[in-house]
């Protein structure tokens, strides 16, 4: 996928921007005497760019290691390990898996009904669901404070979802995840420093993903280092939970009710 | 006069043990913020203080039994604000029988309260297809905030 003339062919066109970005850039950076405040055009592109090949997969599996990080009240973070595994076939089924030492939950979507089952403790919740896994991932994260495991995926690109809230934006390098040469970019926007790896070559995936959360002065960290599987076999079945004979159903809590109460 | 100051430095002593140790070490345990696990998501992290019914479960124990209270602090000092892949453990019953049976004898006549952990000893019933924990003479309905489940004390559903 990293074939020679393109890599040529894109180094060349990355050392023509990067002329021109110094040639522009650096008097003007001079001028305003702040480099933070700075985005680079080019990053952001490509940012845009890994949404639009986001958004044309039309079916794909990800298993992604993740880390998450709890802030104490003394300041003492505990960070917590996931395992998390999401087969999507666009626009309407997902099937989302989570698991870590404190829970583990599994996620259908069917197009039709939305189930969240925690196995360990075999509780399972059914509500019915909008029609697209987009508005599935606002509808529960509204309503009930659930957020759709690695989310970002398939709102990268989505329509109505911009870059437009990102006040820094650098392009890093060249940097290799498990042994693939990636494009580390770094953003900031509002209450989030954040971080990504971006396959180069035809397939610009995201690889790799590290957020930091400014808004705490301990400011916690999540990761996420993502392996992709482009061509998934699965049948419907996958989508549409099953329950156990000893699954036992229960309720989500409205997250306006929770909150006000 | 001397003996006089020795006991009030004694009495509170005495009080800064039982009530304050169990308090600072409640604090130690709660979570005050979470990492964000999505760039797009906007709302993440919004509810921030479904947590506050826990917080007058644990006050009310420690009023009727400061020292079952160490016990009890493991089981509810946790938050419920995060999103996916976070919180507390999946544990069905409490760590410890004695502060469990606090927790009924209290928690038990508020209905509304709401607990991360039951007591011993609960059976599943079903009223109208829906899971409750009935233990001793309370219901618990277990139901997910966000995704942690926790159990809210309800009145008897048949």
């Amino acid at each position: 996928m990293n074939h020679p003339n393109r890599m040529r062919t894109a180094m060349a066109g990355g050392l023509a921007l990067l002329a021109m970005v110094a040639i522009f850039a650096a008097p003007a950076a001079a001028q305003m005497g702040d480099a933070a405040a700075a985005v680079e055009p080019a990053a952001v592109a490509a940012l845009d760019q890994m949404g639009a090949y986001l958004r044309t997969l039309k079916a794909y599996q990800v298993e992604a290691v993740t880390s998450r990080e709890d802030v104490l009240e003394n300041g003492l973070k505990a960070q917590y390990s996931n395992v998390t595994t999401i087969l999507v076939r666009m626009p309407d089924r997902l099937f989302a898996e989570t698991n870590g030492d404190r829970q583990q939950r599994q996620y259908y979507y069917n197009g039709k009904e939305f189930t969240l089952y925690a196995r360990r403790l075999t509780y399972y919740a059914t509500v019915a669901a909008p029609a697209t896994v987009k508005e599935l991932a606002a509808t529960v994260d509204e309503k009930y404070g659930i957020e759709i495991p690695l989310v970002d995926l398939f709102l990268w690109g989505a329509d109505g979802v911009s870059s437009a809230g990102i006040t820094a934006a650098v392009d890093l390098g060249a940097s290799s995840i498990d042994g693939v040469t990636c494009s580390h970019y770094a953003f900031r926007q509002e209450g989030l420093d954040w971080q990504i790896w971006i396959q180069k070559g035809e397939f610009p995936l995201p690889k790799r993903l590290v957020l930091t959360t400014t808004t705490d002065e301990a400011r916690p960290q999540f990761e996420a280092k993502y392996t992709w599987n482009l061509a998934p076999s699965f049948n419907d079945a996958a989508f549409t939970f099953d329950p156990p004979a000893d699954a036992k159903k229960i309720v989500f809590a409205e997250a306006a009710a929770a909150a006000g109460n | 006069m001397r003996i006089r100051t020795l006991k009030v430095a004694f009495a509170l002593l005495v009080a800064f043990l039982l009530a304050g140790a169990p308090a600072l070490e409640a604090g130690n345990k709660n979570v005050r913020n979470s990492s964000r696990s999505s760039v797009s998501n906007k709302s993440a992290n919004r509810n921030t203080n479904v947590n506050r019914n826990s917080n007058v479960n644990v006050n009310r124990n420690r009023n009727t039994n400061v020292n079952i209270d160490r016990d009890r602090d493991i089981d509810i000092d946790v938050d419920v604000d995060h999103r996916h892949g976070c919180c507390y453990h999946d544990h069905h019953h409490g760590v410890g029988v004695v502060g469990a049976v606090a927790a009924v004898a209290v928690t038990a006549a508020v209905i509304g309260s709401t607990v991360t952990v039951l007591p011993p000893a609960c059976t599943v019933v079903y009223a109208n297809g829906i899971a409750y924990q009935q233990c001793g003479g309370a219901y618990y309905q277990p139901r997910y905030v966000g995704t942690s489940v926790s159990y809210v004390v309800v009145a008897s559903p048949f």
